[in-house]
This record gives C-alpha cells, sequence and structure tokens, in this order.
C-alpha cells in the first residue's frame, strides 16, 4: 500500500522548530494522567461517606495520605533526578512534565486527604506548607514562560559582565570629570561613585525600587547646586551628563536585576519550604501513629 | 634632604609601572589639585589635603591643611609626627603613601610610594557575576534555608512536643496549660471532654497504641454494654469489604471491633459529641431476627423499616392482677387503668361540660370550653406531663362537698373510701339527719353548683336528706352516686366498709424502650397527634401511630422535616434519661441544652 511520506521535506530555508516544552511534552500525557487521577480521587470522594465526616484516618484518607506523601517523596527527587540528563522515555524532560502536572495534582489528592478538617495543628501547617510549595512552583512555571522575553529585550545584546563594564567606565569617567570639583562637588559624585549597583536587599531586587540610590541623589544634588551658572561652562555639567548615562545604565541593570530576580526568587521558597514540607509530614506520619 | 615620590600604577593586566619624581625640598603638598606635589586623582582627597615636611632629627612630620583628617598606621589623624626609618604607612581616600627611608646611592632621601588601593567606585570593584546578579547575594542559600526550615519545624513540632510527653506530669498535678503535644491534635475536643484539651495521654495512654476501652471506663465507671458482647457480634451482619479490610488491619494492632471510640468519634471540633450515626444501630437491626433468637423486630431506617410502636400495656389478669404487655398500636390495645373517663364528652365545645366550664368563668381557670390543659399539666422536665390529680383537675365540678359548718365546707376525702364511709356514718350519728347544706354525696351535674357558689343554695333534694348512714354510702358508691360515675366500684361484704375502689393507675410513660419529649413538640397540637376527640373510654390507648410520627420525621438522610437517626429516641446505653442524642444533638442548639440541664437537674447530678 501506498503511504504519502509522513512529512514533506521543507522547502526554502525555514525549518520547523522540533522543540517541545516540558508543558505540553507528548501532547500533554502528564497533564492528562493528572486530569485523570484527580477526576479518579474527586469521583471516590464524592460517593464515600465517612462519618461522622471525612477525615485523613478513612481508608480513602489513608489511601490519598499514602499516595500523597509518595507523591511528594518523588516529586522532590527532581533535584537529584535534573543532575543527571538522559534521553528517551524517563528522560528529564518527561520527568520535569510529570513533576509539574502531578504536582498539580497533588493538591487535589492533599486536599480530600485531610477532608477539609482544618486546625492550628501540625497537619494543617503540612499542608500548608505542600500548598505554599506548589503555588511557589506554578509561579516559577509563571515566570519562566513569560520573563525571558522581557528580559532578553531588556538586555539587548549586551551580557551581564558589558553591562557591569559598561557603568565602570562611567565610574572611571565620572571620576576623571570630578577631579576639578571642590570638596563638595566631589562628594556629590562620590555618593554616585559609591553606590552599589547590586545593593538594596530582596525588596529592591523584586521590585525594581532602590529609594537610596546614590546616583539618583547625586544627580538631583548636581542639578540644584548653587554654583552653577547658565552661561558659563561648568565642570557639572560633564558630571551631569555622566551621571545621567550612569542613571540609565543602572536602570537597565537592575531591570535586569528584577527579572532575574523573580526568575529565582520562587526557587528559594520551592525548594527550602519542600524540606520543611518533608519534615512536617515526618512529624503528620509520627503523630497520627504515636497519639493513634 | 629630599623627598623621591614613586607612583606606582596597575595596568590591566596586573603589571605595576612605577614612576620616579625626585623633589629637592623639604616640604610637599598633597591633594586633588594638579598642582599638588603629590597629586591624588581621587574624590575623597581635596584639592589641597595635606603637607609632609621633614623634621631635623630624622622626622618626618604629615599635617592635614584643610582639616580633612587622613589615617596613619591605622590611626586616624590631623598631625602626625614620625621617624624616617622605620617611616609609616598613610592612607588618605583612596590611595596609600608609603613613608620610608631610602638606601644607598639617594641615601637621606625620604621615599614615597603612592599607591591607589581603593576602587575608583563600588561597581569597580571585583564582582563575581555569578554571584551579584543572582538573588544569591541577597539571600541565605537555598540548602541553608532548607536546613534551617526542616530542622525548625523537627524542633517545634516533634522533638518540643516528644520532650514534653516524656517530662509533663499526666495526672492531677499537671498543669492546666499549653503542653507541646497539642500541636499534634487533629481538632478540637467535644464540649464534653473539654477538660482533657491539655491532656492527650489522658486517652492516648502508651504511645503508638489506639485508643483502647480501658481509657474510656477509667472516667465513665458506670456506663453498661448494650447486651451481651456474645450475643452482640452474633447480631451483627456478615462485614462487608471495607469493615473486614479494617478489622484484619486493625487485628494486627490489637483493635478489636466495638470499641467505644467506633461509635463516639472525637476530635470533631468543640461541640455537643456527635449524634451516633444511624449504621451503628442498623448493621445489626436490620434483619436481626434472623441472626439470633430476639423478641425485638427488625428496623434499619424510620421511615421506610421500623416497627409499629408497641406501648407497655396495663391490663386486669385472670385473677384480678394486674399484668403489663407491649402490644402493637396496630391491635388497637386497651388498657385497664381503673378509671371511667370518656375524653369525648370532656372535650365537646358545645355540650353540658362545655356549658359548665363556661359558667365557671375565669376566675376558677375555665370560662371557655375544656381543652387539654384544663386537667393535663407538664411535669418539671417539660419531657412529659405531671400525673392528674382530682382535686385540682376535676373538683371545680366534681365536687365532693356534703356538708357546711358555719363558712366551712366539709368534703369526702378523696381516694380514701373508708374515711368516706365513716364520716357518712358520723354525719348520720348525731341524730336525726338534718336537713343536707349541699348534696355533695351526688355527683354535680353541669348548672348545679359551682364550688364557690356552694355556700349560697342548698338543693332541695338529696340523698342524705332522708334515709339512713348505710342507704346514704350505698347511693354515693352506686351508679349516680359520686364516686360510682368515675371509679370501679366492688362490693367488700365487709359491713363496715362495705365498698372499695379499684386503685387507679394512669400510665405515666408508655414506649419505655424509646423517648419522646413533649417539649421539643410545642409547635404541634395536641390532637394532631393524640386522637382524643373520639374517644369515649379510658380504656382507649390515645398514642399516636408511626405514621404520624414519619409525618414529619425521616431516617437520618431523608428529606423531611426532621432527618432523625435512631439515636433520637433510643439511647445505645439507655438510661432512665433522654438519650444523649437528644440533650446533645447540634441540630437542636439551645433547646437541647435546655433539655440537658432538665435532664441533670432530675438526675440529681451535674456529672
Amino acid at each position: 500500500m501506498a503511504s504519502k511520506p509522513l512529512r514533506q521535506a521543507t522547502s526554502g530555508r525555514e525549518r520547523a522548530s522540533d522543540h517541545e516544552g516540558f508543558l505540553r511534552f507528548q501532547n500533554y500525557k502528564w497533564l492528562k494522567i493528572a486530569v485523570i487521577v484527580s477526576l479518579l480521587c474527586l469521583f471516590v470522594y464524592a460517593i464515600n461517606d465517612v462519618q461522622p465526616k471525612p477525615n485523613g484516618g478513612s481508608i480513602y484518607g489513608y489511601i490519598t495520605g499514602t499516595a500523597g506523601v509518595a507523591l511528594i517523596l518523588w516529586l522532590s527527587m527532581l533535584g537529584v533526578r535534573k543532575r543527571a540528563i538522559t534521553p528517551g522515555r524517563w528522560s528529564l524532560k518527561s520527568w520535569t512534565s510529570a513533576h509539574v502536572y502531578l504536582g498539580l495534582a497533588l493538591i487535589v489528592i492533599g486536599t480530600l486527604h485531610t477532608g477539609f478538617d482544618f486546625g492550628w495543628n501540625v497537619h494543617t501547617l503540612a499542608y500548608a506548607l505542600m500548598l505554599l510549595v506548589i503555588v511557589s512552583g506554578m509561579f516559577g512555571i509563571a515566570a519562566y514562560a513569560m520573563l525571558p522575553q522581557a528580559m532578553s529585550a531588556n538586555r539587548g545584546e549586551t551580557t551581564q559582565i558589558q553591562m557591569l563594564d559598561n557603568l565602570r567606565m562611567i565610574d572611571r569617567q565620572l571620576n576623571e570629570a570630578a577631579q576639578p570639583l571642590d570638596a563638595e562637588g566631589a562628594a556629590i559624585v562620590r555618593m554616585a561613585l559609591e553606590d552599589d549597583p547590586f545593593g538594596g536587599g530582596l525588596i529592591a531586587r523584586l521590585t525594581g525600587r532602590y529609594n537610596r540610590c546614590g546616583t539618583r541623589a547625586a544627580l538631583s544634588a548636581v542639578r540644584e547646586h548653587k554654583s552653577r551658572q547658565e552661561a558659563a561652562a561648568d565642570p557639572l555639567d560633564h558630571v551631569e551628563v555622566l551621571l545621567e548615562r550612569k542613571k540609565s545604565s543602572l536602570s537597565r541593570i537592575r531591570k535586569h536585576l528584577r527579572y532575574k530576580a523573580l526568575l529565582e526568587i520562587w526557587l528559594y521558597v520551592h525548594v527550602p519550604v519542600t524540606f520543611a514540607l518533608i519534615a512536617a509530614l515526618l512529624v503528620h506520619i509520627v503523630s497520627v501513629f504515636y497519639y493513634w | 634632604m629630599s623627598f623621591i615620590v614613586r607612583t606606582v600604577a596597575r595596568t590591566a593586566d596586573g603589571r605595576d609601572i612605577v614612576r620616579l619624581k625626585k623633589f629637592d625640598q623639604t616640604e610637599l603638598s598633597i591633594g586633588r589639585s594638579p598642582s599638588s606635589d603629590i597629586h591624588l586623582p581621587d574624590l575623597a582627597v581635596v584639592l589641597n589635603h595635606a603637607v609632609i615636611r621633614v623634621v631635623p632629627g630624622g622626622v618626618v612630620e604629615i599635617a592635614a591643611t584643610a582639616g580633612m583628617p587622613f589615617v596613619v598606621d591605622g590611626k586616624s589623624t590631623e598631625h602626625q609626627r614620625f621617624a624616617v626609618s622605620p617611616g609609616a604607612n598613610v592612607r588618605i581616600g583612596s590611595h596609600s603613601l608609603t613613608i620610608e627611608p631610602s638606601e644607598g646611592e639617594e641615601q637621606g632621601a625620604v621615599i614615597v610610594t603612592v599607591e591607589r588601593v581603593g576602587a575608583i567606585s563600588n561597581a569597580s570593584e571585583d564582582k563575581e557575576e555569578a554571584r551579584v546578579f543572582s538573588l544569591a547575594a541577597v539571600l541565605p542559600g537555598k540548602r541553608a534555608l532548607a536546613w534551617a526550615g526542616a530542622l525548625l519545624v523537627l524542633a517545634v513540632f516533634l522533638v518540643w512536643p516528644l520532650t514534653s510527653i516524656n517530662t509533663q506530669p499526666t495526672d492531677s498535678t499537671r498543669k492546666v496549660a499549653f503542653h507541646a503535644d497539642e500541636f499534634w491534635t487533629s481538632g478540637k475536643l467535644s464540649r464534653a471532654h473539654k477538660p482533657l484539651e491539655n491532656n492527650c495521654q489522658a486517652c492516648h495512654v502508651k504511645a503508638g497504641e489506639s485508643v483502647r476501652d480501658s481509657a474510656c471506663i477509667a472516667c465513665h465507671t458506670t456506663v453498661h454494654d448494650h447486651g451481651d458482647p456474645a450475643k452482640l457480634s452474633a447480631a451483627k451482619g456478615p462485614v462487608g469489604i471495607v469493615t473486614g479490610t479494617k478489622q484484619f488491619v486493625g487485628g494486627f494492632f490489637g483493635i478489636k471491633p466495638g470499641r467505644c471510640v467506633e461509635c463516639h468519634t472525637e476530635h470533631q471540633g468543640e461541640t455537643a459529641m456527635p449524634v451516633t450515626d444511624e449504621r451503628f444501630c442498623t448493621t445489626c437491626h436490620d434483619g436481626m431476627s434472623s441472626r439470633i433468637k430476639t423478641a425485638l423486630k427488625d428496623a434499619s431506617d424510620f421511615d421506610e423499616h421500623h416497627p409499629q410502636f408497641a406501648p407497655t400495656i396495663r391490663s386486669l389478669g385472670m385473677n384480678g392482677v394486674p399484668t403489663f404487655s407491649r402490644v402493637s398500636l396496630d391491635q388497637n390495645p386497651k388498657e385497664y387503668n381503673g378509671l371511667k373517663f370518656p375524653h369525648d364528652i370532656h372535650l365537646s365545645k358545645s355540650n353540658g361540660v362545655a356549658q359548665m366550664a363556661k359558667t365557671l368563668g375565669k376566675a376558677e381557670g375555665y370560662g371557655a370550653p375544656l381543652d387539654c390543659a384544663s386537667c393535663h399539666v407538664r411535669d418539671a422536665t417539660g419531657t412529659s406531663f405531671a400525673t392528674v390529680d382530682m382535686e385540682p383537675a376535676c373538683g371545680a365540678c366534681h365536687s365532693l362537698a356534703f356538708d357546711r359548718v358555719g363558712d366551712t365546707v366539709r368534703t369526702l376525702r378523696h381516694g380514701d373510701p373508708a374515711q368516706v364511709i365513716a364520716d357518712i356514718r358520723a354525719f348520720y350519728r348525731g341524730g336525726a339527719p338534718r336537713a343536707p347544706t349541699l348534696t355533695g354525696m351526688q355527683r354535680r351535674r353541669p348548672g348545679d353548683f359551682t364550688a364557690a357558689a356552694q355556700g349560697g343554695s342548698v338543693a332541695p333534694t338529696s340523698a342524705l336528706h332522708v334515709g339512713t348512714a348505710d342507704q346514704a354510702i350505698r347511693s354515693v358508691f352506686s351508679k349516680g352516686g359520686a364516686c360510682f360515675d368515675c371509679h370501679v366500684i366492688r362490693e367488700t361484704g365487709n359491713r363496715m366498709t362495705p365498698f372499695a375502689v379499684a386503685p387507679v393507675k394512669l400510665t405515666s410513660r408508655y414506649l419505655k424502650k424509646g423517648w419522646f419529649d413533649h417539649s421539643a413538640h410545642e409547635t404541634e397540637s395536641c390532637t394532631s397527634c393524640h386522637a382524643v376527640n373520639l374517644s369515649r373510654s379510658a380504656n382507649d390507648v390515645n398514642l399516636p401511630k408511626l405514621s404520624t410520627c414519619q409525618e414529619c420525621h425521616g431516617s437520618q438522610d431523608a428529606h423531611k422535616e426532621v432527618p432523625s437517626s435512631c439515636a433520637l429516641c433510643h439511647d445505645y446505653h439507655r438510661t432512665e434519661f433522654a438519650p444523649s442524642a437528644v440533650r446533645k444533638s447540634r441540630e437542636r442548639g439551645k433547646a437541647g441544652e435546655h433539655i440537658e440541664e432538665k435532664a441533670l437537674k432530675r438526675a440529681g447530678t451535674g456529672v
């Protein structure tokens, strides 16, 4: 039987990319599996009449609890697995895809395990930590999906080192230009020079707002400097130009830092809280059987 | 004396370039100004910052000219002298000036080595790209955070509770305060067990062992079994897969079926202990008669599968001895209580009784045709009704007055036939029967006299008007007499007390296996359940049948006005009080608490 070739040879120079992200890996195979698992859990929960009210100690509770803890331990193994990249059915991409979708299914499994029985105790703590891990993961995926383009656009063709070198060059020029200035003028320029482009802490990194920016302070100080005259040439004129340049250079770096921070921050929640979660799970399991 | 100034500059690849400049003078100026002898292109340095001069005696002096300090050998100062040998290190701004004596050819000169040691700007300092551009620069490492979080959780939620468990007393010396093992609670305890909230080990006696009945019995010393344990286990039907699995797995951990906690689930929140689920009853009572020999009828659902009520009925046995037996309402049972009382006549809205009640007026507590409340009064608990007493309930019409001395009305003593006979004899003993002032020997009829009006009128005809004491006694105890119409009279054959009245035993509780609370049914009228309007005889058992209850009550999951599990009427550990479900039912809310209070009051205990 004659059969058409599966794929026509591509013409011209354009070639279809065969890249398939972990989200749509194998035509959403793991999404489908996760949805089926979740629906199954929901269905059994709906028809399962636990008295006096649903709780983790029922047979259904034990099953979802065991599945949940196994899943959590397996999901946390991604950190180990990702350090060994292998192809094939259990490729890292497949593993990541499963990590994401089964992790989302954990919301259903974990929540149904609780039977919506919450309180101020270690059990609900474990649940809250689990949700925090999952939500941070969701944030991470969203960040990975949306930010790289913006980051790339901001950065242009420059590398991080080039950005930093540009700043250093401006600083050298500023230093030169400020030499003729008196102590007061020098102090103004020094505010800009001593400004740490990477300083400001976590909040500044995430928001991109650096309230104690020395360069901005220097710029406004220079503009308001009383000794400046409209007509006469003044060394401060050049300083002002340089400060302007430094400001825009800094702003680009800081925008870059903000994108990087948003891309990284979720892991600072996702990973440490995972370990806190595993500890809380251990306590949860120990305590429910200690006080059976 | 002269100065040799060596200016060291560093190339991009790290090589040093040294430029020498000799000064044949004893004083050099230091500053940012290009005209300075030692020019420091450093914004932290003022235009004319300091002077350095040689003082005779091999001493060098350095002094600030603009009042800006500098650092000599780590010490901030504005003026400093030191020996040329060994010299000193002076730090001005980002520049370092090392002062030392020269050797060899140039002996006697002072060498000043000038070198920039600080970067021009913060950005120009060495930065590790991977670090400064990432969050690693502003946050602790993920590994450190992970360890900290995990250890914190383990310390607070595992080590602390375990320490508390192993160090705190569990007896009465235990403090009523937070104990760390409360982190492990799966929910608040019920209100009944609230005092145990701080003492997990009161019930969870042994680590890793599920709660045993012994923990419950430690306090609940008087709770009895529902039945013989062997019979109980025989009554249970075959277990399903779920229960079977539970019991099989539980067996490995010494968990036996039938534990207290199977029905009494705790940690369900700070409410009354939840009502026991219907299924705990129906596992046995559904089809039980096929499994064990029992007089009990099968029941599985109040709505669809519940036997007809079988009240305990008093009847008269062969030799006049009363017997009690449970008879289904379907068999229209008749009870014998020794009384003659037609409800229908008394509840009529128009007959003589109704007229009499109207005539009596409000002052006597009537004024309208009789209703149930005219005779039946709630008991102290509100659950049931006080026994009807003749004098207050009937006496207004059925007067026992027979004589008046001055303003005092003499009555026949109710409930004591011998006394009645003696009083009549005494009445006649005083010689010829005087004209009777009252006609008490005869049952009063509506329209005769009211108790209040008795003083005012005298009936012209009376059993006591003529005749002898014996005739009068006979007339009182015979048809038409005061006693006869309500009571069953027996002739004794004894001359002195020729008549006896059969004892009246009104049933105060018919359904002894279940519970009925009248106060919970205040929304209903009496006759909506008790069809007494048509009852002609006191022998009628005017209880509503099952179907009447089913109009509102269904099984616990029924879509009826009042979903009712078994526990609403029946108690597993039956006592004389209301079932705990009635007392503690959450649905009942305030009413439940009210009943609870009353039940406790009646029991005379708060526990």
